[in-house]
């Protein structure tokens, strides 16, 4: 069973943005971890998750954006989420995630909120 | 993969059954499975959206916790619509949950002072309209959650 996920690493300026291409489960922690470890060392400030509208994302994934928005915030980056769709807007609100990371509906409205 | 052809039985009109193995991964199918017959019997797309994502935790928790990842044992995922109710059971092989997990904390878990699982329960309780945790069956654990069409 396919439990890899693509993360493509961009920089737009100051923001860093993660095109997370596949499902968000438990599987995908090291390669998110990697990612980030990765953005921190070249001292990226200010980071831009982007999920795939269709992406399944589920409690266990959760629990992995939560683990790295808790590094975020260790030290002291500014993060946003782009992607989602409707439900796992809602989803992410349940939960609580927007309290530490903002949802923009585009990649041009994160990038220009962020920057 | 040739036990296949039997995860998936119609029942009757109303009636699905979804026996899964008990590997993390396969919630997919019973989760596609509960979306096609919501679709079928018209609950509007944001209820489809609801139901996926419960059903996917509780088989989720069905295989982590209930079956405790034992591969010989499956999860039964049973979908019946009636009067606009769809009523989707999870079974296990397990005895039940221990102890339920704390309210979700997000101020804790960012901190580290709530593990940062924990979710799945919660995301049901939010998302159906009615779940009953912890019914014993004779052949194990079951939660029963009620949807409506329209929430």
């Amino acid at each position: 069973m396919k439990q890899e996920i693509e993360i493509k690493v961009e920089s737009h300026g100051v923001v860093t943005l993660f095109d997370i291409q596949g499902d968000v489960t438990v599987f995908s922690e090291p390669f998110l971890n990697e990612a980030y470890k990765n953005a921190n060392d070249e001292g990226a400030t200010k980071l831009l998750l982007k999920f795939e509208k269709s992406a399944y994302i589920n409690s266990g994934g959760i629990a992995v954006l939560i683990q790295l928005l808790a590094k975020t915030k260790q030290n002291s980056q500014q993060i946003g989420i782009t992607g989602l769709s409707e439900h796992f807007k809602k989803i992410f609100h349940m939960v609580g995630i927007t309290k530490f990371a903002e949802i923009h509906n585009t990649v041009e409205e994160a990038l220009k909120n962020l920057s | 993969m040739g036990e296949e052809s039997e995860v998936v039985r119609i029942l009757d009109g109303q009636t699905i059954e979804v026996s899964l193995p008990n590997k993390l991964g396969y919630e997919r199918i019973a989760m596609e499975s509960s979306a096609s017959f919501a679709r079928i019997i018209g609950f509007v797309s944001d209820r489809v959206e609801d139901l996926k994502t419960a059903v996917a935790e509780a088989c989720i928790n069905a295989i982590e916790h209930g079956n405790k990842a034992r591969p010989d044992a499956r999860v039964i995922v049973t979908m019946n619509y009636q009067d606009s109710i769809l009523s989707v059971s999870v079974k296990d092989e397990g005895e039940g949950i221990e102890e339920f997990p704390e309210e979700p904390d997000i101020l804790q878990k960012i901190e580290n002072l709530q593990t940062p699982r924990g979710l799945g329960i919660f995301l049901i309780k939010q998302l159906v309209d009615q779940v009953e945790f912890d019914k014993m069956t004779s052949e194990g654990h079951m939660v029963r959650m009620l949807i409506k069409m329209r929430g």
